[in-house]
C-alpha cells in the first residue's frame, strides 16, 4: 500500500527541518523499523556470520514424554515392574546429578513431590527410521520419515519439576530467581529486522495461560521487544489491526494524512524532538501493517496440495497445521522469530492415561510437524531457518503412584529431549544420551540455555555480547553453543 | 575510550600481542573484572589484593605472586591456570580466565610487571558519595531566581555557556502541570481562566489548588506503585489459585492514594508500610500499609517471599542493591553475603494476617498453602503481616538455594551492613493491646459481632411470633402424632432461648478476655472468667437442647413416612438424638467440673501478644536522619517524575556500581530540605514545580551544547504513562469516573467502564495490563524503578482503529458541536483546546478546516477529533 501524499509530506518536512546533523542520525537509527530504542541498545548488527536468519521455536506444553517419543529405551521393558536398586544400573536417583538437576518451587517443608522407583514399561514400539537409523517411537509415523534432517539433543535438563519449567525453557531461570527476558525476545533485542511491516518476533497459538506470559515476555529489556501474540484470522490477526466496518479506506488515509500533516507541523516547533520524528513513522508503518499483517496470515492463496500437507483438512491436525503453516508465510516474509504452541497449555502433562493422551497428541502434531518441515526445505527455507522442536521437560521413568496411578508418569526435569533442524545444523544426528532408564541426562548434558546460545549462536549473536547495562547475567544464562550440533 | 581500546587489545590473540603490555589499559582490567571482588579494596582472601601495583607486588599470605620476568615461577599465572592448586577464579565464581587473558598476565610479568607510579590507590567505598550524610551545602547566590534550584542549576549552566530557554508558552505550562500533578490535562475553563489572570502568582495559586486536588493522590500514588511493586493476586489466575500477593491488597493501594493526599510524610510512610502493626498496634487504617510486603507474599515458598521483600525494600528505600549478595559477597558495594542474610533477619518473623472488617462477614483465617487445595480469591476482611514466631531463625544459604543451608554458621541475627556510620537498628519488642490479641475485641468488630448474634435473637423471636397458635383440630391431632405439632412449636421457642444464650453467652466472653488482656488486670477478672465458662456452656448447653428437640420433630415426622423410606429416616432421626443427648450430657458435666469453671474458647483467633520489634527498628533507621541514602532516592524519584529525568541515572542503585549524580549539590541540599520539611512531598512538589528550571518552554535552537539536557536548559519532554493516557482519552470526552478507591477492576472491562486507570487490575502475568497498558509501557509489577517508553506501531493502531477511540471521538465531537455552536473554526478551536488544551495556530486551522470541508458533517468532525488524540502533543507533556 503506497500513501503517495505521505511520501510528499515526507519530502516537504525533510525540507521544512533542514534535516541537519540529528536528523541524519536519527535516520539511522529508525532506517531499521521505525522503532526508537534506548542509545544504548545494540545496533542490529550480528556479532559473527549468521548462518540462519530466522527462528521457528515449536514447544509443546506440559512435557512430552522423552521416553515414549525420541529417546526409546529397551530397559524399561526389560525390567518392568522392579525398582531401580533392582536393576543392574546404578540406581539413578543416588547420581549428584539428580539433586543438581531437581529443584521443587515448593519450600522443602512442603514439597510433596516424590520419587517414583518403580519401573514403568514403554507405552509405544519404536524403530530405527531413515539413513542415519535415529529410533523414533511409532507414534511419530509422519516425522519419522524426515529423521535424516534432524539433529536430536538427547541430554537436555531444566532444574524446575513443575510447569513453570515452561518459562525455564524460554528465559532460562527458575522460578524462584530472577525472572529474565525470553529467547524471543533476546533475538529480537539483538538483531535488525527483515521486514519492517510485520513484528520481528511473532507468537502463535499462545501463551494460552496468563501464569506462561514470561515465555515471550522481554521484561527489562524494554516491551517493544516482546513477542506479538498473532491470531490465525485473516480478517483480525493482530488487536487493532483493522480499521472498524464503519469506516471506509478512503476516508482512513485522510485520517492518517491529517495525522501525518499536523505532527510535522509539530516538528518545525520542536525539530530536536526525537520521539516525535519516531511517532512519525510509526504510523506510517501502522498504515502498512494493516495490510502486510492480514497478508500474511491469509492463507486462501495456499494450494489445496500445500494446506493437505499441512493437515488442515482434518479436525485432528487443523490447529497444530495452521499455527505452522502461519510460521512458514511469517518466516518467508522474514520475520526472525515465531513462537509457536500447536497444542495448549499443559495437554501433554499425562500423570494418568500416558498411553491414550501421547497416542492422541501426538497425532495432532506428527502430521503437520513433518508437512511444515517438508514445505519449509522445498521452498529453500531452511537453508535459512533453525526449527526448534522441544517440551518443558521429560517424564520419569517411573510409574506414578500419586493419587492411587497406575499408568502415567510424573514430571522429569533430570533428562530429555528436543530435536532441532535447519540451517547450520547437522542432519540426521543424534547428540548426548540420558542413561540406560532414560533417568539423568549423562556427562554434563545440557542445561536449557544451551539452546538459547546455539540458537542465537546460529543468528550471528553472541548473547554475552547482548549484555544490559546493570542488568546482571551469570554464566547459566548465556549457555554454551553445542558445538556438536553445528554442521 | 579507554574501554574501548581495551576492548580491542583483547580481542586481538596471543600471536599478535608483540607489543608491549600496557599494565593500566590491558591488565588490570583484568584483575578489576576477575579478580578483585575477592582480591581488591571490599575483601582481601589470603590477605592479596590485586587492584594497586603496591599490593600486587606485596603478594599474598602464601608469599609473593609474581616474579617479575618469570611468568613461570609466578604464583598468580599457576593460580589462573590451575596448575596443582584450585584454579582462581573458582569454578563457583565462573569461567576460568581466556587464553588470550592468561597471555597478557604472562606477557606483562615476563617484561617486568611494571607498574606506573602515578597509580591512584583504589577508592575506599566506605568514602563513596552516597553514604556519607548529606550535609545543606551553601546556596550560590540568587541571580534571576530565588528558587534554589534555580540558583544551584543556574552557575552550571553558565559555566558551560548555556542559555536557557524562556518560560513555556502558558498554555504548554498549564498542561504540564496538570498532568504532572494530577494526571488529566485541564478543562478549556481552567485555561481560559489562567490565561485571564494576570496576578504575578496565578501559577502559584494554580499549584497549590492541584496539589489539594484529591486526583493529586491518585496522579502521585501510581508512581509510587513502580517503585513499590504494587501488584494484586496473581498465581495462577485462570483456575483460579491465589499463589501471589492477596485479593485485598488494593486497600494498600487506597492507603497509598490517602496518605498523599493528606500530606502524610514520606519517612512515615516508609515506616507504615515496613512496620504499621508495630508502629501503631490496632490501627487499620495504618496496617494495610504493611501490603507492601503482603505483595511479595508467595504461597508455595517462604524463601521466596523473603527474597523479594530483601531485594526490593533494598532498593526502593536505600537504592542498595541487597540483591547482589544473595549468592556471593556484593561485588561493588561493602555488603557482604552475611549481611543480606541479616537484612532478611528483620523480616523473618512475619506471616500474612486476615482479619475481619466490621460491618462484614467473618473472612475467617489467611488460607495456608497446602499442595492438594486452591487458595480461593478472599474478598472479605484485610491484610497484614503480623509477626507470628519472634525468633524464627535465619539461616545462611550458599548458591542463592535455600535448600544449602549452612546450619553451622547458626542462626543470623538481624543487622545492616557495617559501612553504615549510624547507630545500628537497635530492636526492642512491642506489646500488643488486647484488640491486637483478639480482634473480637476491637470496639467495631466486637460490635459487629454482638449485633449478628442480636440480629440471630430477633430472627428466632420473630419466627416465633409469627408461629400461629394451635387449632382445636392439630390439639386433637396432636394427640394422634404424640405431639408433633406441639413439638414442633417448642422448637421455636427453644431456638429463642437458644440465640438468647449466645448473645449473653458472647457478650460475656467479650467482657472477660478483654479484662484478660487489660493492664493492669481488673481484681475480678476470676469472676468475670467463671462467667463466661458459664455462660458459654449455658449457650452450648441451649444449642444441643435445640438440636435435640429438632431431633425429636424429625423423628415423629419420620415415622409418618411410608414403609420404604421409614427406616433410614428413622434411624438417621434417632442418631441426631442420640447425639444431641450426648452433647447435652457432656455440657451438664462440664458445668460441674470445677476444673473447667474458667475455661471458655476465644471469640476469635488468638495471634501472638508481642511482637519482635526488628521492622520497627529498622524502619526508623531507614527513616533515620542520619541514614545517607533514603531522602536522596526519595527526592530523585520524585526529581525523575517532575522532568522526565533522574538525578541519579541509577535509581536503584546509589551503590559503587551506580551512576553519580548529575547535580550533587543540588540533590544534597533538596534531601537536607526534604528531611528538614518533616519528608514533606507537597512540599517538594512546590518547591520543584515553582522553579524556572520547570517552567522553562521545552524547545531549543541548539542542544549541541548539551545533548541529553543534563543541565535543564530547557524542559524535558515526556511521554504520558498508559495510565494517564487512557485517563485524559476519557476525561477529554467527558467520560472520566472519579469515584475513588476500592477493590480493582478487572482489565477486561477498561475499556467499556471508566474508572480512573489505577483502578484496573495491575499484576506480572497474561491479562495483568489493559490492553492500553500493554500498548504504551505500562508497569511491571514484578520491577520498574523508571518506566521504558516506547514508540511502536501498535499504539497508532490502538488509537486509530480502536472501538473505545471511535466511541469517544465521535460522542466528543457531537459535545463540541453543541458548546461551539460553529461547524468550522469555532469547532477547530474549540477541539484544540479541549483535547490539547491549547489554541491552534493558522496553519492548523487550514490543514483541519481543509479536512472537515464545508460544511462538514458529523463523522468527519469525529475523524478530526480523533486525529487530535492522535496528534503527537496530545500523547507529550510539553
Amino acid at each position: 500500500m503506497n500513501l503517495p501524499s505521505i511520501q510528499a509530506g515526507r519530502r516537504t518536512f525533510l525540507a521544512d527541518c533542514g534535516m541537519g546533523f540529528t536528523g541524519l542520525a536519527l535516520g539511522a537509527m529508525l532506517a531499521e523499523d521505525g522503532v526508537a530504542r534506548e542509545p544504548l541498545g545494540p545496533t542490529g548488527q550480528t556479532h559473527h556470520l549468521p548462518r540462519a536468519r530466522s527462528v521457528v521455536w515449536i514447544f509443546l506444553s506440559g512435557g512430552y514424554s522423552h521416553l515414549e517419543t525420541f529417546d526409546p529405551k529397551p530397559a524399561l521393558n526389560q525390567f518392568a515392574g522392579k525398582t531401580f536398586d533392582k536393576t543392574p544400573f546404578e540406581n539413578p536417583v543416588n547420581s549428584p546429578l539428580h539433586k543438581k538437576r531437581f529443584r521443587s518451587v515448593p519450600a522443602e517443608e512442603i514439597n510433596i513431590r516424590d520419587v517414583y522407583p518403580t519401573i514403568y514399561p514403554m507405552q509405544v514400539g519404536w524403530k530405527k527410521h531413515g539413513q542415519s537409523g535415529i529410533e523414533i517411537t511409532d507414534w511419530w509415523p509422519h516425522l519419522a520419515r524426515q529423521v535424516d534432517d534432524l539433529c536430536f539433543l538427547r541430554n537436555i535438563w531444566t532444574t524446575d519439576n513443575d510447569h513453570a519449567a515452561e518459562n525455564q525453557i524460554h528465559t532460562g531461570r527458575h522460578k524462584l530467581d530472577e525472572p529474565q527476558p525470553s529467547i524471543g525476545a533476546w533475538a529480537h533485542y539483538g538483531l535488525g529486522t527483515l521486514n519492517a511491516n510485520l513484528p520481528k518476533f511473532a507468537v502463535i497459538g499462545g501463551p494460552s495461560r496468563p501464569d506462561t506470559r514470561q515465555s515471550i515476555d522481554s521484561l527489562y529489556l524494554g516491551p517493544q521487544h516482546a513477542g506479538v501474540p498473532l491470531i490465525i484470522d485473516a480478517k483480525n490477526p493482530l488487536p487493532f489491526g483493522t480499521r472498524p466496518a464503519s469506516q471506509t479506506q478512503a476516508e482512513q488515509i485522510r485520517e492518517y494524512q491529517l495525522i501525518h500533516r499536523l505532527n510535522t507541523l509539530a516538528a518545525v516547533e520542536y525539530p530536536d524532538d526525537k520521539e516525535l520524528l519516531a511517532r512519525i513513522r510509526s504510523y506510517e508503518m501502522a498504515f502498512r501493517m494493516q495490510e502486510s499483517v492480514p497478508e500474511a496470515m491469509n492463507f486462501t492463496r495456499e494450494t489445496l496440495r500445500t494446506t493437505r500437507l499441512y493437515g488442515m483438512d482434518n479436525p485432528a491436525t487443523r490447529v497444530a497445521g495452521e499455527n505452522l503453516l502461519a510460521a512458514r508465510r511469517l518466516v518467508e516474509r522474514g520475520v526472525r522469530f515465531v513462537q509457536v504452541f500447536p497444542s495448549t497449555y499443559g495437554v501433554w502433562d499425562s500423570h494418568q492415561k500416558l498411553k491414550d493422551n501421547h497416542t492422541r497428541l501426538c497425532a495432532t502434531v506428527d502430521l503437520p510437524v513433518a508437512g511444515f518441515l517438508m514445505d519449509m526445505k522445498q521452498r529453500g527455507l531452511m537453508d535459512d531457518a533453525v526449527v526448534v522442536f522441544c517440551t518443558e521437560f521429560g517424564r520419569t521413568p517411573g510409574l506414578e503412584l500419586r493419587g492411587g496411578g497406575k499408568d502415567g508418569r510424573d514430571h522429569h526435569p533430570n533428562g530429555f529431549t528436543i530435536w532441532m533442524a535447519g540451517a547450520g545444523l547437522k542432519k540426521g544426528h543424534v547428540h548426548g544420551a540420558t542413561d540406560e532408564l532414560g533417568y539423568n541426562a549423562l556427562g554434563d548434558g545440557h542445561y536449557v540455555t544451551d539452546i538459547h546460545a546455539t540458537v542465537l549462536h546460529l543468528l550471528g549473536l553472541d548473547l554475552r555480547k547482548l549484555e544490559v547495562p546493570g542488568r546482571k547475567r551469570i554464566d547459566m544464562d548465556h549457555g554454551k553453543v553445542i558445538q556438536e550440533v553445528l554442521a | 575510550m579507554r574501554i574501548i581500546l581495551v576492548t580491542l587489545a583483547l580481542l586481538t590473540g596471543p600471536a599478535v600481542l608483540a607489543a608491549e603490555v600496557d599494565y593500566i589499559l590491558q591488565v588490570k582490567p583484568i584483575f578489576e573484572s576477575r579478580c578483585a571482588s575477592c582480591h581488591g579494596v571490599l575483601a582481601q582472601k589470603a590477605k592479596l589484593r590485586l587492584d594497586h601495583g603496591e599490593f600486587i607486588r606485596k603478594g599474598s599470605s602464601n608469599g609473593p605472586v609474581i616474579v617479575p620476568g618469570k611468568n613461570g615461577k609466578s604464583l598468580l599465572i599457576q593460580a589462573v591456570l590451575g596448575q596443582d592448586r584450585e584454579r582462581m577464579p573458582p569454578t563457583k565464581e565462573g569461567a576460568p580466565l581466556t587464553p588470550a587473558q592468561v597471555q597478557i598476565l604472562k606477557q606483562w610479568i615476563d617484561e617486568g610487571a611494571r607498574t606506573p607510579a602515578n597509580e591512584p590507590l583504589p577508592a575506599d567505598p566506605t568514602r563513596h558519595w552516597a553514604f556519607q550524610k548529606p550535609l545543606r551545602p551553601p546556596l550560590p547566590a540568587a541571580k534571576l531566581s530565588a528558587n534554589p534550584i534555580d540558583r544551584f542549576l543556574g552557575p552550571a549552566m553558565e559555566s558551560r555557556g548555556l542559555t536557557p530557554a524562556p518560560r513555556a508558552e502558558k498554555t504548554t505550562l498549564l498542561r504540564r502541570v496538570y498532568l504532572d500533578l494530577v494526571g488529566v490535562p485541564p478543562e478549556p475553563e481552567d485555561l481560559r481562566r489562567f490565561l485571564a489572570d494576570a496576578s504575578p502568582d496565578a501559577y502559584e495559586k494554580l499549584v497549590d489548588r492541584l496539589l489539594q486536588d484529591p486526583r493529586h493522590g491518585e496522579r502521585w500514588a501510581r508512581h509510587w506503585m513502580d517503585i513499590w511493586r504494587y501488584s494484586d493476586w496473581y498465581g495462577r489466575r485462570n483456575v483460579p489459585d491465589v499463589w501471589n500477593s492477596a485479593p485485598q491488597v488494593w486497600r494498600w493501594r487506597d492507603w497509598i492514594v490517602q496518605s498523599l493526599n493528606r500530606d502524610l510524610g514520606y519517612d512515615q510512610m516508609v515506616r507504615e508500610m515496613l512496620a504499621a502493626d508495630e508502629f501503631k498496634p490496632g490501627d487499620d487504617k495504618a496496617s494495610v500499609a504493611t501490603g507492601f510486603l503482603v505483595r511479595n507474599w508467595y504461597a508455595l515458598n517462604p524463601n521466596d517471599w523473603m527474597r523479594n521483600i530483601v531485594e526490593h525494600t533494598g532498593k526502593a528505600f536505600l537504592g542498595l542493591t541487597f540483591n547482589c549478595a544473595h549468592c556471593h559477597d556484593h561485588k561493588y558495594d561493602p555488603i557482604r553475603q552475611e549481611d543480606y542474610f541479616g537484612f532478611r533477619a528483620f523480616f523473618e518473623p512475619i506471616y500474612v494476617r486476615q482479619d475481619r472488617m466490621a460491618g462484614e462477614a467473618d473472612s475467617g483465617p489467611f488460607q495456608d498453602y497446602d499442595y492438594s487445595v486452591l487458595r480461593k480469591i478472599q474478598r472479605l476482611g484485610m491484610v497484614r503481616v503480623f509477626d507470628k514466631t519472634p525468633e524464627a531463625p535465619t539461616w545462611f544459604y550458599t548458591g542463592g538455594d535455600e535448600r544449602n543451608r549452612v546450619k553451622e554458621r547458626g542462626s543470623i541475627p538481624p543487622h545492616v551492613p557495617a559501612m553504615f556510620k549510624q547507630p545500628p537498628p537497635r530492636i526492642d519488642p512491642v506489646e500488643l493491646p488486647g484488640e491486637v490479641i483478639s480482634r473480637a475485641l476491637k470496639s467495631d468488630i466486637r460490635a459487629t459481632i454482638l449485633a449478628d448474634a442480636q440480629a440471630a435473637l430477633t430472627v428466632a423471636e420473630k419466627e416465633l411470633a409469627q408461629a400461629p397458635p394451635l387449632s382445636p383440630l392439630e390439639e386433637k391431632e396432636a394427640a394422634k402424632e404424640k405431639e408433633l405439632p406441639r413439638l414442633r412449636a417448642e422448637v421455636a421457642r427453644q431456638k429463642v432461648e437458644a440465640a438468647r444464650a449466645a448473645l449473653a453467652d458472647l457478650s460475656a466472653r467479650l467482657v472477660a478476655e478483654e479484662a484478660a488482656y487489660a493492664k493492669p488486670q481488673p481484681t475480678n477478672l476470676g469472676e468475670l472468667k467463671r462467667q463466661a465458662a458459664r455462660l458459654e456452656k449455658l449457650a452450648l448447653a441451649a444449642k444441643a437442647q435445640t438440636e435435640l428437640q429438632q431431633g425429636e420433630v424429625a423423628l415423629g415426622e419420620a415415622k409418618k413416612l411410608p414403609e420404604a423410606k421409614l427406616k433410614p429416616a428413622v434411624d438417621a432421626a434417632n442418631k441426631r438424638v442420640t447425639q444431641a443427648k450426648a452433647e447435652l450430657q457432656k455440657v451438664q458435666a462440664a458445668l460441674k467440673d470445677p476444673a473447667q469453671a474458667e475455661k471458655y474458647s476465644p471469640v476469635s483467633r488468638v495471634y501472638p501478644a508481642k511482637s519482635s520489634g526488628r521492622r520497627k527498628a529498622l524502619a526508623e533507621w531507614i527513616t533515620s536522619r542520619e541514614n545517607p541514602l533514603p531522602a536522596r532516592v526519595a527526592v530523585n524519584h520524585i526529581w525523575n517524575w517532575h522532568f522526565h529525568a533522574p538525578l541519579v541515572a541509577s535509581i536503584h542503585d546509589f551503590g559503587m556500581n551506580g551512576k553519580l549524580p548529575t547535580h550533587p549539590e543540588l540533590l544534597d541540599w533538596l534531601a537536607v530540605e526534604f528531611m528538614d520539611s518533616g519528608w514533606n512531598m507537597k512540599a517538594l512538589h512546590r518547591l520543584i514545580v515553582t522553579s524556572n528550571a520547570y517552567q522553562r518552554g521545552s524547545t531549543s535552537g541548539d542542544i549541541s551544547k548539551d545533548q541529553e539536557n543534563l543541565f535543564l536548559a530547557r524542559m524535558n519532554t515526556g511521554r504520558m504513562e498508559a495510565e494517564v493516557l487512557r485517563d485524559s482519552l476519557l476525561h477529554c470526552a467527558g467520560k472520566l469516573n472519579y469515584t475513588m478507591g476500592g477493590q480493582e477492576l478487572e482489565n477486561t472491562e477498561a475499556l467499556k467502564t471508566f474508572r480512573r486507570s489505577l483502578y484496573y487490575s495491575c499484576f506480572p502475568e497474561g491479562g495483568g495490563k489493559g490492553v492500553l497498558g500493554e500498548l504504551f509501557d505500562g508497569p511491571d509489577p514484578l520491577d520498574c524503578y523508571r518506566r521504558s517508553v516506547s514508540i511502536v506501531p501498535q499504539q497508532a493502531l490502538a488509537l486509530t482503529n480502536s472501538e473505545l477511540i471511535h466511541q469517544l471521538s465521535s460522542e466528543l465531537a457531537v459535545k463540541l458541536l453543541s458548546e461551539s455552536r460553529q461547524t468550522g473554526a469555532g469547532f477547530i478551536q474549540l477541539a484544540y483546546e479541549r483535547i490539547l488544551s491549547r489554541p491552534p495556530s493558522k496553519a492548523e486551522v487550514e490543514a483541519c478546516a481543509s479536512f472537515l470541508g464545508r460544511p462538514g458533517d458529523d463523522k468527519t468532525r469525529a475523524a478530526l477529533v480523533r486525529v487530535l488524540f492522535n496528534h503527537n502533543d496530545f500523547l507529550s507533556i510539553r
